[in-house]
């Protein structure tokens, strides 16, 4: 499924060539800007690779109104712009479209970055129709995932100059995460993030919806959703997580998801401190998270980690997980100050 | 501690110091806990410090330690790359 589409400027996004018409600058490509715009509805990115002063973004910013996540520009490699570009926004490269109309440009792309797809933009404009730019379902957060990204890039210039620790930036930004029991309108969003996450995701298994219908009527578990807000902008849900009460035993929680978007924005550690803390006002002795044990999901495994679970090396299932578990006596992971749970449980 | 994971810590505290955004863990002391009110390494400062590990030593931390108790201290952090660089 592709997240972001990487776009050409001249002759691509354009009709003309910028820096060739300064008097009557080109106006943007029809069929292309319309392409654009219903893949900006369908939650998709688009970033900038131009060999083109940064005036030339701005430009096609303003004449096409699409928001561009991010811009390369300058005389550089298109490969290694579109590898900054995938980093940056850390979307693997094969979610990402690349659209030149130069074949130079596009072998180069495609023979450095394979796994990246890399189109004329005669395809481009036919793209709307190919299941790898039809996303299965469409949430709010979804759809204004490009908002977000601004946002985000917003937050990350004021963090980059801001002197401190990373929990006093949070503070600074007016971080808000908000805990709370899973509703039957967040099960499209539930859905869609058992399905995008794979960095922060323990189980590692997509959740239909019908799945989440069945977990919300269930008395033996619970559905949490996670919320992210900050001054800068609204992340809406980011995260989730699904827990099996069996009794006054071990706590047992089967997933535990959260959007790579809120890597570093405190979100995580203050689920799994939640997790622990509402285990142990149940009554539980203990708290046990099966993950899967991937190079991929090296930032869950260091959350967990984090919260004081371990797992027995010599205790790996043949299809990869381990259980990292934790005794819920003494002292607990502490919730961060910016931590809500409005009406929640425990 | 031997001079290798000497040196190795000193290189450490400089890419925690980087990676974190804190300058002062420059001179973080080796028996201080990197998660929780320690260095309060996070999943991301975590991440990024075992990504540059393994450009910088080869190590990969995190394929041969399920658990991650390397990244208990600082020091046990710089024992477990210096045995294996």
């Amino acid at each position: 499924m592709i997240k972001c589409v990487v776009w050409d400027i001249d002759n691509t996004l354009l009709d003309g060539v910028f820096l060739e018409s300064p008097g009557q600058l080109p106006a943007p490509d029809a069929a292309l800007l319309a392409a654009a715009r219903e893949l900006s509805e369908r939650g998709i990115l688009h970033a900038l690779a131009s060999r083109n002063p940064p005036e030339a973004a701005r430009y096609v910013q303003q004449a096409t109104g699409l928001q561009f996540a991010a811009a390369e520009l300058g005389w550089d490699s298109k490969a290694d712009a579109v590898g900054r570009i995938a980093a940056s926004l850390e979307i693997a490269a094969d979610a990402i479209a690349f659209v030149d109309d130069d074949m130079l440009e596009r072998a180069e792309v495609a023979a450095a970055l394979p796994e990246v797809l890399v189109l004329s933009p005669e395809d481009a404009a036919q793209a709307p129709d190919w299941p790898d730019f039809s996303p299965p379902v469409l949430t709010d957060e979804g759809r204004r995932r490009g908002e977000m990204y601004q946002a985000r890039l917003r937050r990350q210039a004021e963090a980059a100059s801001f002197g401190g620790s990373r929990e006093e930036f949070l503070r600074h930004a007016g971080t808000r995460i908000s805990i709370a029991p899973a509703r039957l309108q967040d099960i499209p969003r539930l859905h869609e993030l058992s399905v995008r996450t794979h960095q922060l995701n323990s189980g590692g298994a997509a959740l239909t919806e019908d799945d989440l219908r069945a977990l919300l009527s269930s008395p033996a578990e619970k559905v949490v959703t996670v919320a992210l807000a900050d001054d800068f902008g609204d992340d809406g849900l980011v995260g989730g997580a699904v827990i099996d009460r069996n009794g006054p035993g071990p706590w047992l929680v089967p997933v535990v998801m959260m959007s790579c978007r809120a890597l570093g924005r405190g979100v995580l550690d203050a689920l799994l401190a939640w997790i622990c803390r509402a285990a142990a006002a149940d009554g539980a002795s203990s708290l046990a998270v099966p993950c899967l044990v991937t190079g991929r999901n090296v930032p869950m495994r260091l959350a967990l980690a984090a919260a004081g679970l371990r797992a027995d090396p010599g205790e790996v299932s043949p299809d990869g997980r381990a259980v990292f578990s934790r005794s819920l006596d003494g002292p607990l992971p502490r919730l961060p100050p910016f931590l809500s749970v409005p009406g929640g449980p425990a | 501690m031997s001079g290798s994971a000497g040196a190795v810590a000193d290189r450490l505290r400089l890419i925690l110091a980087e990676v974190a955004g804190r300058p002062e863990f420059a001179c973080l002391p080796d028996e201080t806990a990197l998660f929780g009110s320690g260095a309060g390494l996070d999943s991301l400062t975590g991440t990024l410090l075992l990504r540059r590990i393994q450009r910088e030593f080869g190590v990969d931390v995190a394929a041969e330690d399920m658990n991650l108790d390397a990244l208990e201290t600082l020091g046990t952090l710089a024992a477990f790359v210096a045995e294996r660089s």
